[in-house]
């Protein structure tokens, strides 16, 4: 909100510190100010009130009061005057009390409308109000000095001149100041005539009885509403306003009857109106003060240095608290504008920021030397990130969120968000693989060798999971099969194995790999499906992998064993057959592996050929293999007889044929 | 010859040698197979025994003496070879291969780790929430009931739901209570993650961004406490000297609650356009834990007291790095992860 020094000013005898040196002043222990402008004369401060005082500080006089107790400098109200007195009353009625606290409402005639008076319009504009007639400007004026809300009906434009307050019946309309129709229901307070809704209470008023030159005879309308509903009803509507923001944050009830008299004075003054009534005023349930209990060892046990009892006191009276005294315990009596105070907590808020933060001693915090708890999940993601950077993989972050396009297309099922921000976004994201496609697309614009990963949470219905996914434009599917072996084996993940999938999902069905350990599907490694690749228009030759993190960590080892290096020379002997088509090379390595003997210390396969030269159905397989001994050097004989035992046990095992 | 003018000589050609091939020929000149020390001994036949003994000790001394100085000259010959060709045949040392690529990680992930780092040494676990919550986990546990003006202002503007009631979790504080109710205080911890607000994206605003949330409950805790812990953080962070001022601020789930502030590092206060001139700038949120919140946390708010901060990882990386648009960390644009 934005206040005037000057109006601030005048509720003090004497000068106040320059405007900059009050706004520090006032950011250090009340509210922080967000702007400074000189205007004219005046300075404006443009002061950011916290939600919860903004029952009493988005006014000037809640500001002169926090400025009253920084200060020490007396506050003096302005002395309000009546000088008409009527007969009769309006009738109000107040449908649900619990809806409405408090309603005082009186009329007045002979109102002259016409504009303001230049210093009137001058503090409006100050606070950013535009000046609208003499009438609604004290409305507004006496709000922005009180904090207290009013409006002005028409008496003529009021049915029966009768006033309630009540919910609204679905389906019945209002034309709001602004021109503009909301159709209303059950959960919306209006004020009504006899017949109709003539104001949004507690938001905005009604064009109905709106307050025009040809008007002389007005309603006054000062109350207090139900701050939870006024604040969802502004927000549905969304339409928040002066009134409705003030609204939310309770205001004390006891309020509006001050700001009435105000705005009476104040119409007499400067529109010639005259009281032509008793002054209505339904309150069912008096606001009382609230009493507190406040032990004085916790003010120092919550701020940490030591507060002399005498500040303590001193600094709650001066806020206006009634503080009786006992030997350890303050009973502490909350006046009414502070709705916001309820527990002691709040109460050593009030005085820690006042005493002010900043004679707070700085002092670590003391505890036994217990050792922090290493969070696994953490760990080992920083650890696969880390390998998969070594192995020159980008981390990239994408949004949680995908839309209808990646959805359809991938055919996904996803949980809806029901208000997403645009329909880009109306999905929680299932898997990362689309948007992991679309990165890459956008980055092959200005990058050829691209490889990206990201590790973040996909959703399914009722669960998250930490998921890993990732595509290169620059390698095959083997070449990124070897990263991701390379990553299992830093990670301590052993029995990795891989089949083809197969179900048809969004990869490709005969170029893509379930990745499974320990008999478990943790992910999957391959290639988009072609169709999908035509639509969105993706390079087809990029490779994708997408693993459940949650499953690959149970997996995850630190464990770590020393093998023996051997100061024998290795001898190396190649083999090479022709096998059925059918058998897999993880079929023939786990062969070879098992049949291999001690000595044998690796097997790899080096070629994989299909075509001319080889039967229908078949294909050439060769493998490197490398025997070795701990102890001796191995003689050719030795080797060359357990390759030949080898390749015999592959004959027999899964039909081998050694090509010579 | 005698032996004195062959010394003579002999000193006088060694110091005008200045090649490797020239010392060779006056090594084999005077000290090879039949250089002119041999032939010294020839003419020793015609002296006494005593004549004998005394010039062979002085010839043998004058040889051994020679062969240490062609030694020397020899390293000295070969340092001077050896700089002259090294010299002649220099890099252009500007010159060099094509930037080696590696591996990148993203900003966010560098300053989470820090983030993370510089905690767990001040003995804060790392623990992690769920990204969907209930409500009363991203409500109702922080003190923000049904009809709290800051509850529609969450969830009437700012949060995602789910069909099922569910939310995408607007902080990071929403794991607080879950935290409490498992674990034995005194309860240190910092709950990094991902969180989500209803916005339209700018330069300063995202639909979903980092939080880390810090947590600390404990018999005695205090604003001293919080005020000691946050800045050595942000000293530890920006590695420099840091000052900070606490204001008054307002949160539902702390009480006293606060805006830290520090002290502008672009400026050092003197006002410019990083701290919009106010000399500071706004870092973080924290305060002491709302009794309701510990009482949700199922631990009685007389005993325990606690203090709880959040900040966005986002922000903290953009001061870091100076980026200046906090929709780079989540576009996937190679151009701005290379950097890092």
């Amino acid at each position: 909100m934005l206040f005037s020094y000057n109006w601030l000013k005048s509720f003090f005898s004497g000068e106040l510190p320059e405007p900059k040196k009050l706004a520090e002043i006032l950011t250090l222990h009340s509210f922080e100010v967000e702007s400074l402008e000189k205007k004219g004369t005046d300075w404006i401060l443009g002061i950011d009130v916290l939600p919860d005082r903004a029952g009493d500080c988005l006014s000037h006089i809640g500001i002169a009061r926090e400025i009253s107790v920084l200060l020490n400098k007396k506050l003096i109200l302005p002395k309000v005057k009546i000088n008409t007195k009527g007969k009769g009353s309006i009738s109000v009625e107040v449908a649900d009390s619990k809806d409405c606290l408090r309603y005082i409402a009186c009329a007045m005639d002979n109102v002259k409308i016409g504009s303001s008076p230049k210093w009137l319009k001058e503090k409006l504009e100050a606070c950013g109000l535009n000046s609208i007639n003499n009438v609604v400007d004290a409305t507004n004026y006496v709000m922005l000095e009180t904090g207290q809300p009013l409006h002005a009906f028409d008496f003529n434009n009021v049915s029966g001149g009768h006033i309630v307050v009540r919910r609204a019946k679905k389906g019945e309309k209002i034309m709001t100041l602004s021109e503009k129709e909301y159709i209303l229901n059950e959960n919306i307070l209006v004020i009504a005539d006899s017949n109709m809704p003539m104001a949004l209470a507690g938001i905005k008023g009604g064009k109905i009885a709106e307050i025009s030159n040809k008007t002389t005879k007005i309603i006054l309308e000062s109350a207090n509403f139900n701050a939870k509903l006024i604040s969802q009803t502004a927000r549905k509507l969304n339409l928040r306003t002066d009134a409705s923001v003030r609204f939310e944050n309770n205001i004390d009830p006891n309020l509006a009857e001050i700001a009435l008299n105000r705005v009476i004075s104040m119409i007499e003054e400067i529109a010639n109106g005259k009281v032509v009534s008793k002054i209505s005023d339904v309150y069912k349930s008096k606001a009382k003060t609230r009493k507190i209990v406040l032990e004085i060892k916790e003010v120092s046990r919550i701020i940490g240095i030591e507060i002399p009892k005498k500040d303590i006191i001193n600094i709650l009276v001066k806020l206006g608290f009634g503080v009786k005294e006992t030997k350890s315990k303050l009973l502490v009596e909350v006046p009414t504008y502070r709705q916001d105070i309820i527990i002691p907590e709040n109460l050593i808020e009030e005085i820690g920021r006042i005493f002010g933060y900043e004679k707070v001693v700085e002092e670590l915090p003391r505890g036994y030397l217990e050792p922090i708890k290493r969070n696994e999940s953490t760990y080992w993601q920083n650890k696969a990130r880390d390998i998969l950077k070594e192995l020159k993989f980008t981390e990239i972050y994408m949004y949680s969120f995908i839309g209808d396009e990646e959805k359809n297309v991938f055919q996904l099922k996803a949980e809806e968000i029901v208000n997403p921000v645009s329909a880009f976004y109306n999905y929680l994201r299932p898997t990362l693989i689309p948007q992991m496609a679309k990165t890459i697309k956008e980055n092959l614009k200005f990058f050829k060798d691209i490889a990206v990963f990201e590790i973040g949470k996909s959703f399914t219905k009722d669960k998250e999971t930490f998921t890993l996914s990732g595509g290169v434009s620059c390698c095959d599917f083997y070449c990124l099969k070897a990263c991701l072996n390379t990553l299992f084996d830093k990670l301590g993940v052993k029995n990795v194995s891989y089949s083809l999938i197969k179900d048809k999902s969004f990869w490709n069905k005969g170029k893509t790999a379930d990745i499974i350990v320990k008999g478990e599907k943790i992910g999957n490694i391959g290639y988009l499906s072609m169709d999908i690749c035509q639509v969105l228009g993706l390079n087809k030759n990029v490779v994708y992998f997408e693993i459940n993190f949650e499953k690959l960590e149970k997996n995850c080892s630190r464990k770590k064993t020393y093998e023996a290096i051997s100061y024998h020379p290795p001898a190396l002997r190649d083999i090479s057959g022709i096998i059925s088509d059918e058998v897999s090379v993880d079929d023939i390595i786990d062969l070879i592996k098992k049949k291999g003997g001690q000595l044998l210390k690796s097997a790899e396969v080096f070629d994989v050929y299909k075509g001319n030269g080889i039967p229908q159905g078949k294909k050439s397989v060769s493998f490197h293999l490398v025997y070795q001994s701990e102890e001796k050097t191995l003689d050719s004989k030795t080797v060359d007889s357990l390759r030949d035992g080898l390749v015999n046990e592959l004959n027999q095992g899964v039909n081998w044929e050694e090509r010579k | 010859m005698d032996f004195i003018e062959l010394k003579d000589n002999a000193e006088k050609e060694l110091e005008k040698i200045a090649k490797s091939s020239e010392l060779k020929s006056f090594f084999d000149k005077y000290l090879g197979k039949k250089g002119e020390i041999r032939q010294l001994f020839s003419l020793v036949k015609e002296l006494t025994e005593e004549e004998k003994k005394k010039l062979g000790q002085e010839v043998n001394e004058f040889a051994r003496n020679l062969e240490e100085k062609i030694a020397e000259l020899e390293k000295e010959i070969r340092r001077k070879e050896v700089e002259t060709e090294e010299g002649s045949q220099s890099l252009d040392v500007s010159l060099s291969n094509e930037k080696i690529e590696t591996g990148h990680l993203n900003p966010l992930t560098l300053t989470r780790r820090e983030m993370e780092r510089i905690f767990e040494l001040m003995g804060f676990s790392v623990v992690d929430g769920p990204e969907v919550e209930d409500e009363w986990h991203n409500f109702d546990s922080l003190n923000i009931p049904e009809g709290h003006p800051a509850r529609d202002a969450l969830s009437l503007g700012k949060t995602y739901y789910l069909k099922n009631g569910n939310v995408l979790r607007t902080q990071t504080s929403s794991a607080q209570t879950r935290y409490m109710q498992a674990m034995t205080p005194p309860i240190r911890i910092v709950i990094p993650g991902k969180v989500y607000r209803y916005e339209t994206t700018d330069a300063s605003h995202e639909i979903n961004f980092y939080q880390i949330e810090g947590l600390l409950i404990d018999k005695d805790v205090s604003v001293a406490n919080l005020k000691a812990v946050l800045r050595i953080f942000l000293e530890e962070f920006f590695e420099r000297e840091v000052e900070i001022r606490l204001r008054p601020s307002y949160f539902p789930f702390t009480e006293p609650s606060f805006e830290v502030d520090m002290l502008c590092t672009v400026c050092d206060g003197k006002g410019c356009s990083a701290c919009k001139r106010s000399g500071w700038v706004e870092i973080l949120g924290a305060g002491m834990v709302h009794p309701n919140v510990i009482k949700n946390g199922k631990l009685n708010p007389k005993k325990w007291k606690g203090f709880a901060f959040g900040m966005a990882i986002d922000r903290l990386a953009m001061m870091k790095y100076k980026i200046n648009d906090v929709r780079l960390f989540h576009s996937g644009n190679l151009k701005f992860l290379k950097q890092f």
